[in-house]
């Protein structure tokens, strides 16, 4: 997880001003400069088609394939897509839990995006209210200046067994056994995703500290005038009047969660066994790893397909410009 | 318009120059002739440290012999991966050591290595080189592509003889013995084993020694060829035997523990200075980790030593682990290379440094520096069935697979081999 917040915008568009198009409007038809126009274009527009649009519809191609060594050698039609779907590693109903990379990242997308948000929302309250605001946020804030896989690292050590790491000496100082939290194939993820929290809580904390400090004064004030208590004014004044940046910090947590890469490699390399799989890496595994291009792009096709209807959501959403 | 064009002559002039220099460097030539002096070819592999010293002999053996100068190219991390791409990105090494026949198969299969036989190597002329069975490791649907250039033993049983001596027992010779032994060493109150089974293939190594033994080396063929099914009564057989070695009371620390701890940090329970436990089991190179870098102060004899990994009923396999080399180009330099490590001359370079066993017959036992590598030689050479290492043979993942699967297994849950036969029969599909 590439912890820091991801730029949904599109390149080279920019919300139109009103004013200014009301006054282009007035002076009158205006014949269009193609010259200049594509000239400003071209930077962005080359850009995008060179590392976006080509390498994009060359996955999708690739995933019809065989595509051994990346190149196209035997059309399979959706014969990857069959596999993808029929290997228990991706994605397994057989068992209970359900397993395989894809239930892995669904586990990731409903503990680590609420659990973010709430704590997030949580200790952006608390903060208004204290008188240390900037030290705490400042050590909620801390996660967010390290690095990924520097994250993972850390947590490696914390994670470690046999008392050496820093929670099972906890767990040991009180008497509990040691617990492999890393080394469990029922642990694995949960303790994964505690991570990946720790690691965006900071994000969240920040974000929602500036969209709670946005609500006028007056309005709680008033709010407390005609005798609403604490819950009611955060239930029904405070969570309703930030639930668009959360809505964008779901967003951006929910893209997280699907690109997700790193703190798996870094700390399980996808074990014990296929535990820990999530679809990144899976797609990472199978193309440079196994040397299955064709299946690998299958599995990029599905994380494109997923990452759509969120790009389509933000994107709305900033054209609306009513982005925090 | 007319100045933006420019940038784009210029990028077009780059990717001109990088892509005639690329196509430069991939010219192959013919390897027929004399070598032109000065030729010289890239070797990869994953070693590094004393390994790659060891390795780095041979390399000078072979320039003082031919003339050829091989770089040696060390990948610590990632290996078949970065290979993998630098394959897929048109730009292989010369020659690469490939560690699992599973990665060995999958390059063939591509078409990315070249034929032993394309090379111009003689296959008639090197097979009296090799014991029976060693050449066929590096066949892929029966056309040779590597050699087996190294490997040890994976059937040695590590041991503390001054530990033994105290707890008053001596090396078991079958299974039935060794569980009995480890309850000796428990009852005098030290610990019988290390186990560091984050690294699940200690317990795939585990099971295949279990495996070869009990089920026969014709049954273990078939099981990790993807021809026996995981839930043959064979299988779960094995695995309960070898639970009555690893268990709770058996494994120092315990078995929740060694699930988060590395090969390593297992070797240093038996072996480390404040190490407690009174055995550890893996191949016949945890001798040169424990003597150089997990305790320098041990002696072979006294504080290190290992016995045969113990009979299970009458079988005696000898499962083994190595490394074959294989070419990617023809250049010059590349045929002259791979006869070479297919000669006595090599192995014995190789075999002095202790770092290896050689599979090359001729390479004569005073060639290696120290005992325990000489009874390891022996041990395999003397053995009734060589196996090579399963989950090396399995397709790609397939060995992490299986050495989950195991890792549920010591913990005393059940493990669905229905489910396991289904993955790794997607797994061989997929390999096709």
């Amino acid at each position: 997880m590439g912890l820091a917040p991801t730029p949904l915008a599109p390149a080279g568009e920019f919300p139109a001003r009103a004013g200014l198009t009301a006054a282009r409007a007035a002076r009158g038809p205006e014949k269009p400069k193609w010259g200049t126009t594509i000239l400003f274009l071209a930077p962005a527009g080359v850009l995008l088609l060179v590392f976006l649009i080509y390498p994009a519809i060359y996955t999708v191609l690739l995933s019809f394939n065989r595509g051994r060594n990346g190149i196209f050698n035997e059309w399979v039609g959706l014969d990857n897509y069959a596999r993808l779907f029929a290997d228990p590693d991706f994605l397994n109903f057989s068992t209970f839990p359900p397993s395989g990379a894809l239930w892995n990242n669904v586990l990731w997308l409903v503990l680590y995006v609420s659990i973010v948000i709430f704590f997030g929302l949580i200790l952006a309250v608390v903060a208004a209210r204290v008188r240390y605001e900037a030290v705490l946020k400042a050590i909620v804030f801390i996660p967010m200046a390290i690095s990924a896989t520097a994250l993972a690292v850390i947590w490696k050590f914390v994670y470690s067994p046999d008392n050496i790491g820093l929670l099972n000496a906890i767990l040991g100082g009180v008497g509990i056994a040691p617990v492999a939290w890393l080394g469990d194939q029922g642990i694995v993820n949960f303790a994964l995703i505690a991570v990946g929290i720790w690691g965006s809580v900071g994000f969240a904390t920040v974000i929602l500290s500036a969209a709670v400090k946005s609500i006028p004064a007056e309005v709680i004030e008033s709010a407390r005038v005609e005798g609403a208590n604490e819950r009611q004014i955060f239930f029904r004044m405070i969570l309703p009047m930030v639930s668009l940046p959360v809505s964008v910090l779901a967003v951006t947590l929910v893209v997280n969660v699907i690109k997700l890469f790193d703190l798996i490699f870094v700390m399980t390399g996808g074990g014990p066994g296929t535990a820990s799989q999530v679809i990144a890496f899976t797609m990472y595994q199978q193309a440079f790893g196994a040397g299955q291009w064709g299946y690998g792009a299958a599995v990029a096709v599905v994380m494109l397909v997923l990452l759509t209807p969120v790009m389509i959501f933000n994107v709305r959403r900033f054209r609306a410009g009513s982005v925090t | 318009m007319v100045r933006s064009t420019r940038p784009i002559a210029i990028v077009a002039l780059v990717a001109l120059l990088v892509m005639t220099a690329c196509s430069g460097t991939a010219t192959p030539g013919a390897s027929s002739g004399t070598l032109a002096p000065g030729t010289t070819i890239t070797v990869m592999s994953l070693w590094g440290g004393s390994e790659q010293e060891a390795f780095q002999k041979v390399l000078d053996a072979f320039k003082t012999k031919t003339g050829v100068t091989a770089n040696f190219e060390s990948q610590r991390t990632n290996y078949s991966t970065i290979l993998q791409t630098r394959i897929s990105g048109g730009n292989p090494p010369d020659v690469a050591i490939i560690p699992g026949i599973g990665f060995l198969r999958q390059f063939a299969r591509q078409n990315s290595l070249k034929k032993i036989s394309d090379l111009g190597i003689d296959l008639n002329a090197i097979k009296g080189n090799y014991p029976p069975g060693i050449l066929e490791i590096g066949q892929v649907d029966g056309t040779q592509y590597g050699i087996m250039v190294k490997f040890n033993s994976k059937s040695t049983m590590w041991y503390r003889p001054d530990r033994f001596k105290t707890a008053g027992v001596s090396p078991a010779t079958d299974f039935t013995g060794f569980v009995k032994l480890l309850g000796d060493i428990k009852a005098k109150g030290i610990p019988p084993m290390g186990l560091g089974a984050s690294d699940s293939w200690t317990l795939t190594d585990w099971f295949e020694n279990i495996y070869a033994k009990q089920a026969g080396p014709e049954k273990y063929d078939q099981l990790f060829s993807g021809k026996l099914a995981w839930t043959d009564a064979s299988v779960a057989t094995a695995v309960d035997t070898m639970k009555q070695a690893i268990k709770e009371d058996f494994v120092a620390g315990g078995i929740t523990a060694a699930l988060g701890r590395s090969f390593t940090d297992g070797i240093g329970q038996a072996f480390a200075a404040n190490g407690t436990a009174a055995m550890y089991y893996e191949g016949g190179f945890v001798g040169d980790i424990a003597t150089k870098q997990t305790n320098t102060a041990l002696k072979v004899g006294e504080s290190i030593d290992w016995f045969d990994f113990p009979a299970v009923g009458s079988g005696k396999a000898v499962t083994i682990g190595g490394d074959v080399i294989a070419a990617f180009t023809t250049k010059p330099g590349v045929k002259e290379f791979l006869n070479y490590m297919t000669t006595a001359d090599s192995g014995a370079v190789w075999a002095g440094t202790g770092a290896i066993i050689s599979p090359i017959k001729s390479v004569p036992a005073s060639a290696y520096p120290n005992d325990l590598a000489k009874r390891e030689a022996a041990q395999v050479a003397n053995a009734s069935a060589v196996r090579f290492d399963g989950s090396d043979l399995l397709p790609s993942g397939g060995g992490d697979q299986l050495g989950a699967a195991l890792q549920t297994a010591i913990q005393n849950k059940t493990v669905d081999w229905a489910a396991f036969e289904t993955q790794m029969q997607t797994k061989w599909k997929a390999e096709k």
